[in-house]
């Protein structure tokens, strides 16, 4: 796929969608819904709530187009954005998030990439997270995904791998100031 | 762009962010941010520098394209018209700022005097509907239109429940004014007979009832918040 043409498109149709254009709405819906679905599934793990969360999104960016400001973040990450944070108010209105497996860091695959199979569209700034990310201990990593990926929250990580909730609020703290000081290299 | 994210806020407030844009905070903080994100800019400037910095981790998660049914109920469920974008009285992240911030309804005041004009009898009237130390809505009672405008502040839809609202006049039982909206504003009318009681001894109360509001007239679900009219 062509991501800066698609990008362009994005950005003409949230344009119109802020002015109230239905048609608009339809295009961004076809641009983006697979990936925004992908993600709302991920973190619900459920299809019925999934779709629901997908329509409340589509309502969002409907309302909100025109909050969108082109010149300070890509259309995808202000897509991806709601659907993320659509997805976990939904796990916290419902009180648990659905993924609470144990994490044992030891016997768990390190992060050290993304498998090639699941990287479907690999981009730079992914590459170079990912680099980031495997700065991290192993500890930190497994919880950053956790939260990410489960939505869980930090009393639920903390069950997850049977730590002090307060060392795992220094763990994911660390490990983001970490992240961010090695993205800003 | 990385300028302006490296140098927003005190160290603390990032963390917040990062937290929040991870998703690691529970309901009460995550809503708590959830909040400041539309009062305080340097806030939500952190806040889009983590959602900049994280967007990318969701490479990993396969595209799944949803049931064609989900479009259907999406273009079916739009507002026949859509508000205009000028309208400070449709604008969700205003109303949200002013709920936050009690300061802030002496700007509303000079608004509202801009909007209403200055006819004493008639003018609006404001409740905070608040429940569980929360501004669960905001609601403007427009006397001159006989409508209430109800917007949604922080409040979370229950699955197959609705929210409607009741006039609560003194040693009077509560009367319905209409069903709410969690995604949106609403506006209700107000009936004629109604109108005269909706004053500052009145209280605004919103319950929680089966879809299509109480079978009975009366509120048969929890209270889940209320506030008294005050005049804006």
């Amino acid at each position: 796929m062509d991501l800066d043409a698609n990008r362009s498109l994005l950005v003409a149709a949230l344009g119109r969608v802020a002015a109230g254009d239905r048609a608009a709405l339809q295009t961004v819906y076809r641009l983006a819904s697979a990936k925004l679905f992908g993600v709302c599934l991920r973190i619900l793990r459920e299809q019925s709530e999934a779709e629901d969360v997908l329509q409340e999104v589509c309502l969002t960016v409907w309302r909100k187009a025109g909050d969108f400001d082109a010149g300070r973040a890509s259309p995808m990450t202000w897509l991806i954005a709601i659907a993320r944070n659509r997805a976990i108010d939904r796990l916290r209105a419902g009180g648990r998030s659905r993924r609470m497996e144990t994490i044992d860091v030891a016997t768990e695959v390190p992060d050290t990439g993304t498998p090639a199979d699941v990287a479907l569209e690999r981009t730079e700034q992914n590459e170079r997270l990912q680099v980031c990310l495997g700065e991290l201990a192993a500890h930190e990593s497994s919880a950053l995904r956790g939260a990410f990926f489960d939505g869980n929250t930090y009393e639920e990580l903390a069950e997850r791998m049977n730590v002090p909730l307060g060392t795992m609020k220094s763990w994911v703290r660390r490990a983001m100031m970490k992240l961010k000081t090695c993205l800003e290299r | 762009m990385s300028e302006i994210d490296s140098h927003t806020g005190a160290p603390d407030d990032d963390l917040l962010a990062a937290e929040y844009v991870l998703g690691v905070l529970a309901a009460p903080d995550r809503g708590a941010a959830a909040r400041r994100i539309e009062r305080d800019h340097a806030f939500a400037a952190s806040v889009a520098g983590w959602e900049a910095r994280l967007a990318p981790w969701t490479d990993e998660i396969a595209p799944v394209v949803p049931p064609a049914a989900v479009w259907d109920r999406i273009a079916g469920s739009l507002p026949a018209q859509k508000a205009p974008a000028s309208s400070v009285w449709e604008n969700l992240a205003f109303w949200r700022g002013l709920t936050v911030a009690t300061g802030a309804l002496a700007a509303a005041s000079i608004a509202a005097l801009v909007y209403f004009g200055t006819a004493e009898s008639k003018s609006p009237l404001i409740a905070s509907l608040d429940g569980a130390g929360r501004h669960v809505f905001v609601a403007t009672v427009d006397p001159r239109r006989a409508t209430v405008l109800v917007v949604p502040a922080s409040f979370s839809p229950e699955p197959g429940r609705v929210p409607e609202l009741w006039l609560i006049a003194p040693g009077g039982k509560p009367r319905s004014l209409g069903l709410l909206n969690a995604e949106k504003p609403v506006t209700l009318v107000v009936p004629a007979g109604l109108l005269p009681r909706a004053n500052t001894q009145a209280v605004l109360a919103v319950s929680i009832e089966p879809p299509g509001g109480s079978p009975t007239g009366a509120p048969t679900g929890p209270v889940i918040a209320q506030g008294k009219l005050t005049n804006l």
